[in-house]
């Protein structure tokens, strides 16, 4: 087992993305090997994943472009029990009237070579309908790093038949609970999006929670309380080395950070005499910004995906309210107007929706706005949902769920995933009960 | 609901006093008048973010309607072609199901803008059923008297002027003082006039100056041409 | 409320005989406890105040608990203090941690407008991370919604 977490690849040994396999000209986007995952309904892409040559890991890197296909609820998987074409060459077109009788719009197959200690994996796409290559690509690196190989080729199939970006090379942190609820334990923990290569980057001593990614992967801000009872505070974590440092000493509590898209800035939440409000620190020269002040709680910042506004939780109407306000402060104007309380905003990456927590008439509910306020939709609900997340498409967001305690036992708290139309929600497997996740943006190749 | 946040604070205007001659002296009573401020406040400007929310809604609701008023007039004052003449030509989609319960003001907006959009797409049937059950489930709305109004335009736009001067006479009766009455009247003489009822229509557009003093110059100009088009005394 | 006061004496009293039976002490059970320790005060003042739903202000019934709290922490001045803050599960966590720190500054200002000394009380919000009890019922709930005097 690996325990040492590589965030990123060496520079040398960077995956060589992008190389083209020639075979047949690409064609434009056809029916059925297509999908259009904004329509109110359609039918999940049947495709055939054939084991790759190559010993073992090639069946292993199938294994985890079927899983991350399936999961995504954009594609049914056909199993391998079906296929009726077998030992096929990887490099020569498939027999397309046998994928069609399995009902396969597309099929997968490639080949997983090893030498000078790395490991070269290439794949092809085919398309059945039409009989052609859809995609094709050849990818170098580590052997231990063959799974990171299988996300980048599912997310490449996935680019291809949704035109949308892919979202399974990438991490997961989240907050992993164990023990009684009454003295729970919470440390951060970071995961592969398929809930492989768990990793814990806090000891558990004390509370830690609410973890985001920095735009580069290379660090998290959270929150941890100190020892002896010692208020909480945000911490800036290196996840490579696990070097973390402290991130301002105030008198009061600080909570609740988020980096800028750009990195450089972290807005977060202080406390002062019961009184909380929003402050922004420049992490170049550790410059503090009050952006909010007066009498209420204001909580929960979140940059626009080009970094020029904040969305944020306010109860200065009485209830908690989303609101929006510039970057640096001023013109803060409400958005949300439904029934209940709004918490937790997040803009999308792709800028379009603000993702939110709901809480009316007694139950959680996880909803997308538009960044306006308008078009509100809600896509999931439980007793309680809270903190969603988005994936880097803007097209998937994680949440979790917590079921109701009973007979002074914790009830369960689970990751989900589900798409913003809200047809799709699966569990995201995890080790432990789990909270707080944050969607890493794709992982740099 | 509205009133809410106002008669708290009433509440807390009339507690206060109170509170002080019992305990002019204690520390926890300044505290105690701290919160009770913030939390009038703070329920105060709750209720101020609604009601600009509700203005700006509205607000972008009259400047739709006032384009597509003034797309229409501009329609006939072009050589008189009917507003219903060239839409009538429209594909038109078949209603889908009757308009969703108006529960709630929101619900009930709901359906006002769903049935303006089928106006606007066209759609005459469906926004017919929309506004006639806008009307019949809030007869007391802000927007009764244009739901009315609309109604009417959805039969004359299909040249069904029996159904049309109905609609419209009854906007006149009913909802005389809204913002639409004098539109109601001046498309009921309109109809009356289609439907070869002259006189009618001239005795209906010379009860226009007498009901509606503070008409627009628009209005009025209109009414002027409609009465000398028909030979009005 | 009054309710949870006659729990809080069920339940103290429960707390006194368990202790008498283990001492198996001969003398009344009410001596079992050594005024000015932090089972005293637990047990005969009351650490801890409740709120309603998603509000920081200090009850009648909380007053009266702090107001004794006032009088005992003057006369056993050797303690340091942390007033806790705490919220239900009903809420998202970050709003809940801001919220506990709201109501652990209120029940301090109000030990602070009794006469005791701003800088020996510190407060700490722990939002909805430490329930007591453990439950998702509206009793549960109410129990959790409050401000708890710890002493050092």
């Amino acid at each position: 087992m690996n325990t040492r977490f590589d965030m990123m690849l060496p520079r040398r040994q960077t995956i060589l993305g992008g190389v083209a396999l020639a075979a047949g000209a690409a064609r434009p986007a056809n029916a059925q090997l297509t999908i259009d995952m904004t329509k109110p309904s359609f039918e999940p892409v049947p495709i055939a994943i054939v084991d790759f040559k190559g010993d073992k890991v090639g069946a292993d890197i199938a294994g985890v472009v079927r899983n991350d296909l399936q999961n995504s609820g954009l594609f049914r998987s056909i199993p391998p029990s079906a296929f009726i074409q077998q030992n096929m060459d990887p490099n020569a077109p498939p027999r397309f009237p046998d994928w069609r009788s399995v009902g396969a719009a597309g099929v997968v197959v490639g080949q997983a070579t090893t030498s000078g200690g790395n490991i070269k994996v290439d794949f092809r796409l085919w398309d059945v309908v039409v009989g052609q290559q859809a995609t094709g690509l050849s990818f170098t690196s580590q052997p231990d790093k063959w799974r990171r190989l299988a996300h980048i080729i599912a997310d490449a199939i996935y680019k291809r038949v949704t035109g949308e970006e892919g979202y399974f090379d990438t991490r997961v942190a989240y907050v992993a609970e164990t023990g009684p609820l009454g003295n729970r334990v919470k440390r951060i923990a970071i995961m592969d999006q398929d809930g492989f290569n768990t990793r814990y980057i806090t000891d558990g001593k004390t509370i830690a929670l609410t973890p985001r990614f920095s735009p580069t992967l290379q660090e998290i801000v959270y929150m941890a309380y100190g020892e002896n009872n010692a208020p909480p505070r945000v911490y800036l974590q290196n996840v490579e080395s696990n070097r973390r440092e402290l991130l301002g000493n105030f008198p009061g509590m600080s909570f609740a950070p988020r980096f800028s898209p750009d990195g450089t800035k972290v807005v977060m939440s202080i406390s002062a005499d019961g009184n909380t409000d929003i402050y922004e620190m420049d992490l170049r020269g550790r410059a503090l910004r009050r952006l909010t002040s007066g009498p209420a709680i204001d909580t929960s910042p979140c940059y626009s995906n080009d970094g020029t506004q904040i969305v944020f939780n306010s109860d200065r109407g009485g209830t908690q309210q989303l609101y929006v306000m510039g970057a640096g402060g001023g013109g803060e104007r409400r958005i949300s107007f439904g029934e209940g309380r709004y918490a937790t905003p997040v803009w999308s990456p792709r800028g379009d929706f603000i993702a939110f927590t709901k809480i009316s008439g007694g139950s959680f509910g996880i909803g997308v706005m538009r960044s306006d306020g308008s078009g509100e939709r809600m896509l999931a609900n439980g007793f309680l949902v809270e903190g969603p997340t988005w994936a880097p498409n803007g097209r998937v967001l994680a949440f979790f769920r917590q079921q109701p305690n009973s007979g002074g036992r914790a009830g369960s708290v689970t990751l989900h995933q589900i798409d913003i139309t809200g047809r799709f929600e699966r569990q995201m497997p995890t080790q432990t009960d789990a909270s707080d996740p944050a969607w890493s943006p794709l992982i740099p190749q | 609901m509205k009133k809410l946040p106002l008669r708290l604070l009433i509440l807390v205007a009339l507690a206060l006093p109170t509170a002080a001659t019992a305990q002019r002296a204690d520390p926890v009573y300044v505290e105690d008048r701290l919160n009770q401020l913030q939390q009038a406040i703070s329920l105060l400007t709750g209720q101020v973010e609604q009601l600009q929310y509700r203005t700006q809604q509205l607000q972008q609701q009259m400047e739709k309607m006032q384009a597509d008023y003034e797309f229409r007039l501009e329609q006939v004052e072009k050589g008189g072609a009917r507003p219903g003449g060239t839409p009538a030509a429209r594909p038109t989609t078949p209603s889908t199901a009757a308009a969703p319960p108006a529960a709630a003001a929101g619900a009930a907006d709901q359906v006002y803008n769903d049935a303006f959009k089928k106006l606007q797409d066209g759609d005459y049937a469906g926004a017919e059923k929309g506004f006639r059950a806008f009307v019949q489930r809030n007869p007391h709305h802000a927007l009764a008297g244009n739901a009315q109004y609309w109604l009417g335009e959805t039969y004359y736009a299909r040249r069904d002027y029996q159904n049309a001067m109905t609609a419209f006479a009854e906007g006149y009766k009913v909802y005389k003082s809204s913002p639409k009455g004098p539109d109601n009247l001046l498309k009921l003489g309109v109809t009356l006039a289609t439907l070869g009822r002259k006189s009618d229509a001239c005795a209906i557009f010379a009860r226009f100056a007498q009901d509606y003093p503070r008409a627009t110059d628009l209005q009025k100009r209109r009414i002027e041409q409609e009465r000398q088009k028909n030979g009005c005394g | 409320m009054r309710m949870i006061k006659a729990l809080t004496a069920i339940a103290a009293m429960i707390l006194i005989a368990a202790c008498s039976n283990d001492q198996q002490a001969a003398a009344p059970a009410t001596t079992t406890v050594t005024p000015g320790s932090v089972a005293d005060f637990r047990q005969n003042v009351g650490d801890r105040v409740f709120f309603d739903t998603d509000q920081s202000t200090i009850r009648e019934d909380g007053r009266q608990t702090l107001n004794r709290q006032a009088e005992w922490l003057k006369k056993y001045g050797n303690y340091q203090i942390t007033v806790e803050g705490h919220c239900d599960e009903r809420g998202t966590r970050e709003y809940n941690l801001a919220l506990g720190e709201r109501r652990a500054n209120a029940a301090r200002q109000y030990l602070v407008a009794q006469g005791i000394p701003a800088a020996r009380i510190k407060t700490i919000s722990y939002g909805k991370e430490r329930p007591d009890p453990v439950g998702s019922d509206e009793a549960a709930w109410a129990r959790n919604r409050r401000a708890v005097t710890a002493l050092q």
